[in-house]
């Protein structure tokens, strides 16, 4: 047992996610140890977190058991409008989200099944009271819970592939902005759940060596719908306006885009594990973000505002080291190309490339293990004229400059049978 | 070893621990605020009703209080700007002179404007029609100039803000203290007093708008050498003592609410397709002594214009109503069988007939139209005095603020101030008062913000911008 125990535990793990971690507002938080190294996984077998990562890894992970994990998410963000010299900062708002794993096979066999929760896209952001775009958005909570029965094979010792159903279980939206009145502010929240969709994640691993895996991966596109069945709640909106302001229902689409991974495993001795991955997202697919009333708001039926995403990459590096044969120690980091060109910054995604510093330790004893891992992630200063919102027809958001910072720590449970 | 192992990882938690409180980005490039190669450390206003606060056809305490000036002063003092001391109406006269104020929209969408009466008028002056106002108790300190009603024209002016019986200005009147100085020597004592570092002066616009917004009536168009003379003499007084300072032009009258909220185009298209009723067709043919109409007859709007040959004609797509014919036009007429500003019009009618049907029809009175030889005339001395204006401020290096191109682009294609549209539209479009050429607090706030921007960059200096949003549109809420 021990370390590899600890490694290799099949199990449940309950990994943390929340607020818009890989660009956009996609999470790759699903694995406590993964997280300590940066984010890799596709070209590695490290354990049950693999459906998420590489289904076709699952195969390879030899043991069978249930983690239980979380991260706490703290985004600190800066904000200043063009031209201002007051800087906003975020109401802080704590989050912390929950996934799970578990995997179950024959002890020697070649398949392993397993189930994975997970939440691959969220983002929750609560900005300064009165702050400068507040009529673009107050409040933002974006949850999403993903539910992936998965089933891997290993054809021979080097190739296993795997595959698994996703199931949009869980989608909820709550967005919240100011109304400019002539001589006041009302109030709007959207509230809504999104429907149960259906996707795939699927992969391939390949392990030609001891010394060396490679990963290939691909999560499919799912698109979070909420039906015209969406609340909206008006506040503070005086009488000799609220004829204007009806609606009680709405409908939008947000699309949780696809992603194709490739990974590569490099062992060069038994105690040194080092990963890199290359990931793409298709936020392109992501044009603009439309809601549709019952009734007129302000005259109109439908709201869109545009978005224009550009796919993505994202570069991960990291590596574990067996300190002693309880203790294992890991280190990483990313560079996340952000999907959001100049002059559609949004305050939802205050986004700009993002750079991350990971660590990570694991610590076994008996059946159990505990997995803990840290992650320091910066959005680089991301600066949005007037001129650039003219320019691209978005004066729908605020022009000013954002900057953010992210801390997460993560604490995982193993427990092997 | 589950003591080992908790040894181990409470290190690790306290390091997490520092990462957390070391979280919070700071943005200090972005908030960074300089006073480059300007002083603000004392600051004067030189102007008329839109320098004093002026608002919704009055002044009033909440007008003075967002004035451009005082909202300039607020910015400056991130970059060493002093206190600004301005000649406010007390809590008790906040009414001040009286103001228009909204009080519903109708079920035809027309707004319901009611007057506010006045809280600090306390007598009538030696003229025996000049409302006297509350002086402020502060006057000897004062640092907003701002008179409502004063062109150039009046600067050198003695008795213009003294109570005596052949008339003046009630505004400048409370400034000052029974003086029969005129404003040019009420700006040196200023300046002398003050010594201020630096100065905004926007004057001019009544040279023009006077004559504008009574329809080309009243108070003629100001000529250049007299504008150039006078203007000068103002900047020249200003800059005694190197004070740096901000020039505006003059906007042109043609992009206020005022002059622009009536479409002449869609009245005269709707009176032209109002059916003449049968009974009334008989009527007006036995008064002009035809057997019955012409086929094409029909109702037309007529206006009243300056011309002595043929005061009256068809009103055009290019003459400019008022907005207070909004409440006169096809009103019932107590003079006329026609309603106000209707009469008929033949099309294709023989001059004389023309003539004849001008003359029996009731137009609208000249001083609700600015006809189109008046726009053009208002046009053409806004152009000559804007360049005079440049000249003066080229003259002593000073920031120059073409308020003027920047209202026009806004009348044209509106302003987005933080995702939030306005535009130049009477009431909906949150910038003008409902006097329809005076500015609302967001008007204001945006005419601030836009002078920071011309001196930032004239003087190299970092003032902070204001958030217009935090300033009101047109007040609904009574």
């Amino acid at each position: 047992m021990k370390l590899k125990s600890l490694l290799l535990a099949s199990g449940v793990l309950l990994a943390g996610t929340c607020n818009a971690f890989a660009g956009g507002y996609q999470v790759t938080l699903a694995g406590i140890k993964n997280n300590g190294m940066g984010g890799v996984g596709v070209g590695l077998s490290l354990d049950q977190a693999a459906m998420f990562y590489n289904p076709g890894a699952l195969a390879m992970v030899r043991a069978r058991g249930v983690q239980i994990g979380g991260n706490v998410t703290l985004a600190r963000n800066a904000f200043v409008a063009e031209g201002s010299n007051m800087q906003r900062e975020l109401r802080n708002s704590v989050v912390t989200p929950f996934s799970l794993y578990a995997s179950f096979g024959p002890a020697e066999g070649k398949f392993r099944a397993g189930i994975a929760v997970y939440t691959p896209f969220g983002s929750k952001l609560g900005y300064a009271n009165g702050w400068e775009g507040r009529t673009s958005l107050t409040d933002i909570d974006l949850k999403s819970v993903f539910v992936q029965p998965t089933f891997s094979y290993a054809i021979t010792d080097e190739l296993s592939v795997g595959a698994g159903l996703v199931v949009l279980a869980y989608g909820a939206v709550n967005l919240q902005r100011d109304i400019a009145l002539p001589d006041s502010y009302g109030h709007i929240e959207l509230d809504g759940k999104a429907k149960t969709k259906l996707g795939f994640n699927a992969g391939i691993y390949y392990k030609p060596s001891d010394k060396l895996s490679i990963g290939i991966s691909h999560r499919s596109k799912i698109d979070a719908v909420v039906d015209n069945d969406g609340d909206v709640t008006f506040s503070n909106i005086p009488a000799s306006f609220q004829s204007r302001f009806q609606a009680t229902k709405f409908g939008a689409t947000l699309p949780l885009p696809a992603t194709t991974s490739v990974g590569i495993g490099v062992t060069p001795n038994e105690k040194l594990t080092i990963g890199f991955d290359v990931n793409f997202v298709q936020w392109s697919k992501y044009r603009e973000l439309r809601f549709d009333f019952d009734q007129p708001i302000n005259g109109s039926t439908t709201s869109v505002s545009k978005r224009n995403y550009k796919d993505a990459l994202t570069f991960r590096l990291g590596g574990q080291y067996q300190l002693t044969s309880g203790l294992t120690v890991r280190a990483g980091g990313s560079y996340d190309m952000t999907p959001v060109p100049d002059g559609y910054v949004t305050p939802e995604t205050p986004d700009n490339d993002r750079v991350s510093g990971t660590v990570g330790a694991s610590y076994a004893f008996g059946k159990f293990s505990l997995d803990l891992s840290g992650q320091f992630i910066r959005i680089q200063k991301r600066t949005e004229t007037q001129a650039d919102l003219m320019n691209n027809g978005t004066t729908d958001r605020v022009a000013g400059t954002y900057k953010t910072n992210i801390v997460i720590p993560g604490l995982g449970l193993n427990y092997a049978f | 070893m589950y003591t080992i192992t908790f040894r181990k990882v409470v290190p690790f938690l306290v390091l997490l621990g520092l990462g957390l409180t070391a979280c919070q980005p700071d943005l200090e490039d972005e908030v960074k605020t300089s006073a480059g190669t300007a002083d603000f450390s004392r600051y004067i206003a030189v102007g008329n009703s839109l320098t004093a606060g002026y608002a919704d056809g009055g002044l009033y305490l909440e007008g003075q209080q967002n004035s451009y000036p005082s909202l300039l002063a607020q910015q400056f003092r991130s970059v060493g700007g002093g206190d600004f001391v301005q000649p406010l109406f007390t809590e008790a006269q906040a009414n001040g002179t009286g103001y228009l104020q909204l009080t519903g929209i109708d079920a035809n969408n027309n707004p319901q404007i009611s007057n506010v009466a006045p809280a600090a008028v306390i007598g009538t002056g030696a003229d025996t029609r000049t409302p006297l106002y509350a002086k402020p108790a502060n006057a000897a300190a004062n640092q907003n100039l701002g008179v409502p009603g004063i062109r150039v024209a009046d600067v050198t002016t003695n008795g213009y803000g003294l109570n005596n019986p052949i008339g003046f200005n009630s505004y400048f009147e409370r400034l000052l203290n029974n003086s029969p100085a005129s404003y040019l020597q009420y700006v040196q004592e200023r300046v002398a007093t003050i010594k201020p570092t630096f100065f905004s002066n926007w004057l001019g616009n009544n040279d023009v708008l006077g004559y504008a917004s009574s329809g080309g009536t009243s108070a003629p168009l100001t000529q250049d050498g007299e504008f150039t003379i006078k203007y000068n003499q103002v900047i020249d007084a200003l800059t005694l003592n190197d004070a740096k300072g901000i020039v505006a032009n003059i906007p042109s009258v043609t992009n206020a609410p005022l002059f622009t909220t009536i479409s002449t185009a869609a009245v005269i298209a709707q009176v032209n397709a109002t059916p003449i009723p049968p009974a009334q067709a008989t009527m007006i043919a036995g008064a002009l002594g035809l057997p019955g109409l012409p086929a094409g007859t029909r109702f037309a709007l007529y206006v009243r214009t300056s011309s002595t040959t043929a005061p009256v004609r068809l009103a055009t797509a290019t003459d400019l109503i008022l907005l207070p014919a909004r409440a006169v036009i096809n009103t019932p007429s107590a003079t006329s069988p026609f309603p106000n500003g209707i009469g008929l019009e033949i099309p294709g009618a023989p001059a004389a007939t023309a003539a004849l049907l001008a003359g029996a029809a009731n137009p609208l009175s000249n001083a609700l139209v600015l006809d189109a030889a008046e726009v053009a005339l208002v046009n053409s001395r806004t152009t000559a005095l804007n360049n005079i204006i440049k000249a003066s401020a080229d003259r002593k290096g000073l920031a120059f603020f073409d308020v003027n191109a920047f209202l026009a682009r806004v009348a044209a294609g509106g302003i987005v101030v933080n995702g939030v549209s306005n535009n130049a539209g009477f009431i909906s479009g949150n910038l003008f008062s409902l006097d329809g050429v005076h500015l609302t607090p967001r008007g204001y706030a945006i005419i601030a913000n836009e002078m920071i921007k011309t001196i930032n960059a004239k003087y190299n200096a970092s003032v902070p911008q204001l958030n217009p949003l935090d300033y009101r549109g047109v007040k609904f809420s009574n």
